[in-house]
């Protein structure tokens, strides 16, 4: 019981460092997504080839990979740019670092779930909000964004669980900042210590878990809050999907 | 000109560039082997979920649940570590005399004689499975939708012919479910591609492990091409690689799925 | 059926560290040059894998490197994926607590710290430096205990990477191995120089291995013994270190 306990105070620092990156990333990567998934359906055909490549590349690699790469750029550029402008120390922070690969991957992968949302945005209440002479902005506001966004959530709730779950391989990517150490470091270094898999992994699984019910939690009663017109709400539960 | 050409492809195909082209092998064979073991756990998690039986049922809900709810990774990390340590229990359980358990002086194994050699053989075979088991979460609810979409009448048609139920299920259901699986099994896939990139995080000495040792800076001759930090191109061309294998992975799901859903899918979506 | 599956799993895992105990499996991290490095051809290459060459022939074993990252390699060690590490690898106390050394077989050297040319840090007393070590080395461990309050300690998981963000000027300076970054500097033609203070820690690197594996230390240690008394380690030495030594023959 008592190694238990240990494992479960350690983590709780550990935690933090896990949900201070999906947290740092999480809006930016939302304001993002809007844009790229705007861009997708834009007729202007630079916009939306960029915003198709921006978002196949980002989708069709690995996170991991990602890191790695983003890190090693922005170290070549460092002398070059980043030390001119006096923004070294913080651009290459894993602080800083982390939550920037971190938006640039979600903000694909919310940008083709908003996408697919704004297609199914039903046509007539579209073409009903034209008839009423709104402008494009209008037509935006008041139409597109409240269906996309309630068509979106369910799919944006899972998204951002599986961005919770990406923040675990962030220091195993990029270099570590004095004794930071977020779940899975955490974990590593107490299975080297005494070599008990089950309990070190199992805890840090435990933390995952839970973190993941909040965001259901509050994504639900956001999702609640989206559909309280409806004559009865549909309930979101915990259920993780398959696509992502 | 030229000498520049022959500099860089004698430096693109020395022995340190040929060892990293030939570590593709792993990340292909992990991404075959961990995909069709998703298939497998899939279909299994799948048919437990669909089992009339309670607690089978349970266990299907509660495997795709809980590998679902935690990282990749973590579980990527976890199973291999896990699996070895029960092996080496049972080793232990039948091989290990009071005499050589007394003699043993570390934590773990109870035995020296218990001990089990991870090479890279092994471990790319732990991570495949490992990958196959995390990956068949997410298979098993995508193969327990298609099976579902099976037309009832198909299945009611079986049982007027005096099938039993096992009949139904491999000869009728899992036959004609394919086609319903085939756009989700495609997203697992991309997901088993994606995940292959972990691979070095067990020491295998896969595509990423060397991008690195080839990228890093070098000061000394001795060692090979003086160079300054290259890293990111070859991550670069990492990065293109797995994009390459995810659009060529999706044009063969498309061919398949036209292929397979001829005169079903039309019907189906009617 | 049970208790057949089981003997066979037994067979099979015993098969396999029998055939096991013929080789002796060294791990090496491929990344700390002139120490261990991969060559042109992929292949571990530098002054431990010659050295192993001529210990493992002395004792009459058959050696094998398997290369390992060095954060993991002693767990791995631990843990039965080989029998010995030979990574530039210090004798400390904190070591010692979970594995055995054999003989040393490169002399203590004092740690250096680096930085890129015309930096001037004042190292009375070093404050709010960013200072690059390797994860789970010597240095990293002494600065972690005597430099982390005042400044930035930045590990990586392999001393190549610090050095790369030295280069970029990520960091101010390096905390690492002389040895190591002897080379480098020389290299660098000047870009990069030494800095502060020398500082010894680590008492000399040797082979690690098991507790339990006493026979194989044994051994290891009369080779090393041996080549000590020759010359060939003080000769090997010479040849992957710039002409250091002798140290070990008259």
């Amino acid at each position: 019981m008592q190694p238990l306990l240990n494992d479960l105070a350690m983590m709780s620092q550990a935690v933090l460092f896990n949900i201070y990156f999906a947290a740092a990333s999480i809006p930016i990567g939302f304001v993002l997504a809007v844009f790229l998934a705007l861009g997708k359906a834009s007729p202007n055909p630079l916009i939306n080839w960029l915003s198709r490549v921006y978002i196949y590349a980002f989708r069709g690699s690995p996170l991991f990979i990602q890191f790695f790469m983003f890190y090693s750029l922005a170290l070549s550029l460092n002398l070059a740019v980043w030390k001119p402008l006096g923004i070294s120390g913080f651009v290459l922070h894993p602080l800083f670092m982390g939550p920037l690969v971190l938006i640039l991957n979600t903000a694909a992968y919310t940008g083709e779930i908003f996408y697919g949302a704004l297609r199914a945005v039903p046509r007539g209440e579209v073409e009903a909000a034209k008839a009423y002479g709104m402008s494009r902005s209008q037509q935006f506001r008041h139409v597109i964004w409240p269906n996309l966004i309630r068509l979106a959530w369910p799919a944006y709730t899972n998204e951002v669980v599986f961005l919770f779950h990406a923040t675990a391989i962030v220091y195993f990517a990029l270099p570590v900042i004095g004794a930071q150490a977020d779940l899975m470091v955490t974990a590593k270094t107490l299975f080297e210590r005494d070599y008990n898999a089950f309990l070190h992994f199992s805890v840090a699984a435990l933390y995952f878990l839970a973190v993941s019910l909040v965001v259901f939690f509050l994504f639900g009663l956001v999702y609640q809050r989206l559909m309280r017109h409806m004559p009865a709400p549909p309930r979101m539960r915990f259920k993780p999907k398959w696509i992502r | 000109m030229n000498d520049d050409i022959a500099f860089w492809l004698s430096y693109l195909t020395n022995g340190k560039h040929l060892a990293w082209y030939a570590s593709f092998q792993f990340t292909i064979f992990a991404a075959l082997m961990g995909g069709g073991l998703a298939v497998v756990f899939g279909l299994t998690g799948a048919t437990l979920k669909n089992s009339r039986f309670l607690p089978l049922r349970l266990i299907g809900t509660i495997y795709s649940s809980i590998v679902r709810g935690v990282p990749d990774v973590l579980f990527f990390l976890f199973f291999p570590l896990a699996f070895e340590q029960a092996v080496e229990w049972v080793v232990a359980s039948q091989i290990c005399t009071p005499e050589s358990i007394a003699a043993q002086t570390s934590a773990w194994p109870p035995c020296k004689e218990a001990n089990w050699f991870l090479g890279t053989t092994e471990y790319l075979l732990l991570a495949s499975v490992s990958l196959g088991l995390v990956y068949g979460a997410f298979a098993t609810n995508v193969i327990h939708g298609a099976l579902r979409s099976v037309p009832t009448g198909q299945l009611e048609a079986a049982r007027a012919f005096g099938m039993s139920p096992g009949q139904v299920l491999w000869r009728i259901q899992i036959r004609q479910m394919w086609v319903y699986a085939l756009p989700g099994l495609s997203n697992v896939w991309m997901l088993v591609v994606k995940a292959t990139s972990l691979l070095s995080l067990l020491q295998i000495a896969d595509i990423v492990l060397w991008a690195d040792r080839l990228g890093a800076p070098n000061f000394l001759p001795a060692v090979g091409l003086v160079h300054e930090d290259w890293r990111w191109r070859y991550y670069l061309v990492l990065f293109v690689f797995y994009i390459l294998v995810t659009w060529l992975s999706e044009r063969a799901f498309e061919a398949i799925t036209r292929r397979v859903g001829k005169g079903i899918l039309s019907e189906a979506r009617v | 059926m049970k208790k057949i599956m089981l003997a066979a799993i037994a067979a099979l895992a015993l098969g396999g560290s029998a055939m096991a105990q013929e080789t002796v499996r060294i791990a090496t991290e491929g990344a700390y040059a002139p120490w261990n490095f991969l060559d042109e051809s992929g292949k571990p290459a530098g002054y431990e894998i010659d050295l192993a060459g001529a210990i493992c022939e002395k004792a009459g074993l058959t050696c094998e490197f398997i290369v390992n990252d060095w954060d993991s390699i002693i767990p791995n060690l631990l843990a039965g994926n080989y029998d010995a590490i030979m990574a530039g690898m210090s004798i400390t106390e904190e070591r010692l607590q979970t594995i055995n050394f054999s003989d040393e077989y490169f002399p203590p050297d004092p740690s250096r710290y680096v930085a890129l040319a015309g930096e001037n840090i004042n190292f009375e007393p070093l404050a709010g430096a960013r200072i690059g070590v390797q994860g789970g080395t010597i240095q990293a461990a002494y600065a972690q205990a005597n430099l982390a309050t005042d400044n930035t300690v930045v590990s990586f998981s392999t001393a190549d990477q610090a050095v790369a963000d030295l280069s970029a000027g990520n960091l101010d300076t390096i905390f690492a191995d002389g040895a190591y970054v002897d080379p480098i500097v020389s290299a660098s033609n000047g870009a990069i120089e030494y800095t502060g203070p020398e500082i010894m820690i680590g008492e000399g690197m040797a082979i690690g291995l098991r507790k339990d594996e006493t026979e194989l230390t044994t051994k290891l240690n009369d080779a090393i013994v041996a080549l000590k008394a020759d010359g060939t380690v003080d000769s090997l030495i010479a040849k992957w270190f710039d002409g250091r030594g002798p140290y070990y023959s008259e």
